[in-house]
Order: structure tokens, then C-alpha cells, then sequence
């Protein structure tokens, strides 16, 4: 254990920090607001300055971290593992203090399904149960495969026993491959969580409109669970849009379908983006995700609370729309699949 | 807000090299202090983008660029000049009197 001391804008604080525990982690799991996103290297978030001591990086190639950082002394919080005690500069944020203590533990795959061609649903069961705010995400430690990568959860829960997810398949990804070919029902995986700030606002007194690109569908369809059945969303509108690029990766509907109230203040609509010969059927929207939410909604988006989640690109798109309409950055929450 | 017409002292105009930014914090608002060759402005320091404080950040002329995700934003006007930033900085009017950089917040 060693001691990370940081100077910031108020007084000195200080927290403890596993030698085998990143610097962002452990300060979270002390319950402070140390700013980040990703937790992998890829959204230079968390960047902090080293004023003494010594870091080692988890990843040598992060995609966020440069010749610059080096030159300033400045380190990934997320993937920076103490080598002794450190003093750092940081300014911690209340935006980013959990409500849920990170914490690590394992948890054994019970059950697998089949969504789409490429999405699938994985069920785990936790060693020790912690429970997380829907539209949050953990960090999974697979056999063989270097760093935790981050996978968000689907379902809802109280006490926190099991967490689902549902996770695409990428074509020579290195988790994915694992989890999907190699990861069999009764086996034990790490876990570390739960991480992230789009969560869903429950007391946001304003209807709701989730939006999922590929891959970002498991967040949006346990923020949709928690909102359906919250005392204090009742009577809120909620508005799904799923976007793919083909029929064959349309899903969602499944999930919502089970929900009390869908088809009348919950509704579900998909759009595909690059239809082909085998789409000819296709009766739901054609374009992005947020072309569509901009056709079906108008400038009604700004009166609502927004959550969305997927791979760049989309996230990209969608934060320009929102910021083109005025939409007050404090009804928007999402996370950029890296 | 601006009906508040007496500037606020944020620093001495020597505390700021030409060329460079300094951070200075008053109540609850943190402030970024430029100096170009000799011409003071003030923006919000955090970046409007993300965890990123402009004072630290690269200043090119009049335009700051933040060290987290480059981007960057004119401290004229507060506009964006690159993304990926998109919500302007806030700006504030300056004063400068005898050797004091002073605003109005
Ligand atoms: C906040 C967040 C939530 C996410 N939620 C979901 C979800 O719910 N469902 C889903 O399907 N996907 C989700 N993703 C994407 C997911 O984390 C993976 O990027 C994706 O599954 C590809 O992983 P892979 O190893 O199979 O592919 P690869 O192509 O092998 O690896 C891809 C990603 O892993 C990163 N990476 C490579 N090496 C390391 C390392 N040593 N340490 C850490 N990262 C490394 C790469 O930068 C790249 O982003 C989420 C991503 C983020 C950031
Ligand atoms: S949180 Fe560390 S790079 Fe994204
Ligand atoms: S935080 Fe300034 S550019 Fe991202």
C-alpha cells in the first residue's frame, strides 16, 4: 500500500493505493472525484501531474497519452500504477465522486444468449455482491487478454448478486474473442466496478430519450428498466432509438417489450444506416441514430433528459446534434465506447 | 453578474509572462489570466469540453488550446476555434489599472 498525496485546489488530500491498483481507481475507491470516462487509455480524461515519485503505465501504447504528457510529467490516472509514494496535482470534481464505492472482485458466467448475429448477452454471478446505478459500466479481466476492458451492464439490481451483459462480438478482438469462444458457463472471470457518470437521473423532472449505436445498447436498456418502474419517473415518456447498419443487427425491442407501460409511454424505434439487398424488407427508419432522433423528435430533443452510448463516431454525432439544438449540457450523459 | 460594475483584482499584470496563462481562483469561479504582449484577458479556466484547465493549456496568439484533447478556443471572444470543443468559454471584460489585471465577473 502506498500513500498518493494530492495537491489541488483546496487542501492537501491523500489516499492509499494498491501497488497493483491504478492511481484513478484507487482514489474512487476512496470515495474521491478524480475526472475520467474511458478507464482504458483512451479518453485523456483522467490526466493528472506527477510532482514526485513514480508511475508506471498499465498500457504503453494509450491512445490519449503523448510525447507532450511525458515532456510535463503528466500520466494517465487510469492506467498509472504507483511505484512508491506519490504527490500529484489534480483538481478532484463532485461530478465524479461515486455514489457506489468501486471494488474488485470475480464473478462466474452462469448463462449465455444469443441476441443478434454478433451481440450477445452474458449473465455473471458475483463472488461478493456490490451493487451499481443503471447506465454504468465494469472493468473485466479476461484470461490472456492484457488490461481490463470496460463492458457495460444491462440489468437492474438492488443488492448487486448478478450483473448482465450485452456485449458485440469483434471481429479479432481480444476480449471479445475470449468471452465469446473461450469464457464457458461455470467459469470465473475478474471484475472490477462499478465506474461511469451516465447513470440514469432520477430525479430529472423531464421525459426521457435513450439512444443506442451497436455495441452501446447494453446501458441504454438497464437505464430504460430502472426508468420504467421508478416511482419518481412515473408518467415519464421514454423513447428508445436503436440504430445498426443492417436488419440483422436490430434488437432491443426484446427487452422493452417486457417492460410495464411499452407501447404507451415506452416506445421503441430502429433505424439501420447502410441498407443492402437483404434489407429490402425493412419497414423502420433508414440513417444514423441521430439523424433519426433529430427527424422523429425535432427540437422536442431539448426538452428532454438524453442518455446515449456507442463507438465514437455515433457519440461524436450525437453530442454535435445535441449542441447544435441547445440542449443544456447538464441533460446529457453518455459514454464513447472506445 | 454584470450588475456588479466594480472589478475584481485578479492579479498583478507581472504575475503573467507575455505569451503564457495563469490560473487564479476568486470565491467559487476559476479563472484563466492571458497575457498577449502586454494585452490581458480572462476566460473560465475549465474547459468547456471536458476536465481540462486552460491555464495550462498552449496559448498560440489569442487562441488557447486545451492540453487534453487539443482543443482550442479563441480568448477574444470565447469561440470555439477547434474541436473537439463545442460550447464557447465563457469571457469576461478587463480592466487594467496601475499594475492590476482586474475583471468584471
Ligand atoms: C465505458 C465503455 C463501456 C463499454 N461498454 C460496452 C458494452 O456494453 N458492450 C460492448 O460490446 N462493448 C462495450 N465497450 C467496448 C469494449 O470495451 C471493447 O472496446 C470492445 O469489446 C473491443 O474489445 P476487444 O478486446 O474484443 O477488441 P480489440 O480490438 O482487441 O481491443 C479493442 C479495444 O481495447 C483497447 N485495448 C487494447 N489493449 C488494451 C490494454 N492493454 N488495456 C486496456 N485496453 C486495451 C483498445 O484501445 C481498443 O479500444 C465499452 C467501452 C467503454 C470505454
Ligand atoms: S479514463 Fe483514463 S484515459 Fe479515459
Ligand atoms: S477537456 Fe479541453 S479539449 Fe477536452
Amino acid at each position: 500500500m502506498v500513500q498518493i498525496t494530492v495537491e489541488g485546489k483546496t487542501e492537501e488530500q491523500s489516499f492509499e493505493c494498491e501497488q497493483d491498483d491504478t492511481i484513478l481507481r484507487a482514489a474512487l475507491r476512496a470515495g474521491k472525484g478524480f475526472p475520467y470516462a474511458c478507464n482504458v487509455g483512451s479518453c485523456g480524461n483522467c490526466r493528472f501531474q506527477l510532482l514526485d515519485g513514480e508511475v508506471e503505465h498499465a498500457r504503453e501504447d494509450a491512445p490519449a497519452w503523448g510525447e507532450r504528457d511525458l515532456k510535463r510529467n503528466r500520466y494517465l490516472g487510469c492506467q498509472a500504477h504507483p511505484k512508491g509514494d506519490c504527490r500529484i496535482k489534480l483538481r478532484f470534481d463532485d461530478a465524479y465522486t461515486p455514489e457506489i464505492l468501486p471494488a474488485r472482485t470475480e464473478m462466474t458466467l452462469k448463462a449465455k444468449s444469443t441476441i443478434t448475429h454478433d451481440i450477445s448477452e452474458f449473465f455473471f454471478e458475483l463472488k461478493t455482491p456490490t451493487p451499481f446505478l443503471p447506465g454504468q459500466y465494469a472493468l473485466l479481466g479476461l484470461p490472456g487478454v492484457d488490461g481490463g476492458r470496460a463492458y457495460s451492464m444491462s440489468n437492474v439490481t438492488k443488492e448487486g448478486s448478478e450483473w448482465h451483459f450485452q456485449i458485440k462480438r469483434v471481429p479479432n478482438g481480444a476480449a471479445t474473442t475470449c468471452l465469446f469462444d473461450r469464457v464457458n458457463t461455470g467459469d470465473t472471470i475478474k471484475l472490477d466496478g462499478p465506474y461511469g457518470t451516465a447513470f440514469l437521473r432520477e430525479d430529472a423532472p423531464r421525459d426521457i430519450l435513450c439512444l443506442a449505436g451497436g455495441s452501446g445498447l447494453s446501458p441504454m436498456v438497464s437505464i430504460t428498466r430502472a426508468a420504467a418502474v421508478s416511482d419518481k419517473l412515473k408518467g415519464r415518456q421514454i423513447d428508445f432509438v436503436f440504430g445498426g447498419r443492417a436488419t440483422r443487427d436490430v434488437c432491443g425491442r426484446e427487452f422493452l417489450e417486457e417492460l410495464p407501460g411499452f407501447g404507451d409511454r415506452i416506445r421503441f424505434h430502429a433505424a439501420i444506416s447502410n441498407p443492402g439487398p437483404e434489407d429490402a424488407d425493412w419497414d423502420g427508419h433508414t440513417g444514423f441514430v441521430h439523424d433519426v432522433a433529430h427527424e422523429i423528435f425535432g427540437d422536442s430533443i431539448r426538452d428532454k433528459e438524453i442518455y446515449f452510448a456507442g463507438p465514437p463516431p455515433m457519440a461524436q454525432a450525437v453530442q454535435k446534434l445535441l449542441f447544435d439544438l441547445k440542449v443544456p449540457p447538464e441533460q446529457i450523459h453518455f459514454d464513447e465506447f472506445y | 453578474m454584470t450588475d456588479n460594475p466594480t472589478p475584481t483584482r485578479l492579479c498583478g499584470t507581472d504575475d503573467v509572462e507575455p505569451g503564457s496563462a495563469l490560473l487564479v481562483e476568486i470565491d467559487d469561479l476559476e479563472l484563466a489570466v492571458y497575457n498577449v504582449d502586454g494585452q490581458f484577458y480572462v476566460t473560465d479556466d475549465r474547459c468547456t469540453h471536458g476536465p481540462g484547465s486552460l491555464s495550462e493549456g498552449y496559448l498560440d496568439g489569442c487562441v488557447i488550446e486545451c492540453d487534453f484533447h487539443n482543443g482550442a478556443f479563441d480568448i477574444r471572444t470565447g469561440e470555439v476555434v477547434a474541436p473537439p470543443c463545442m460550447v464557447p468559454i465563457k469571457t469576461y471584460e478587463v480592466v487594467v489599472e496601475n499594475n492590476d489585471v482586474m475583471a468584471l465577473l
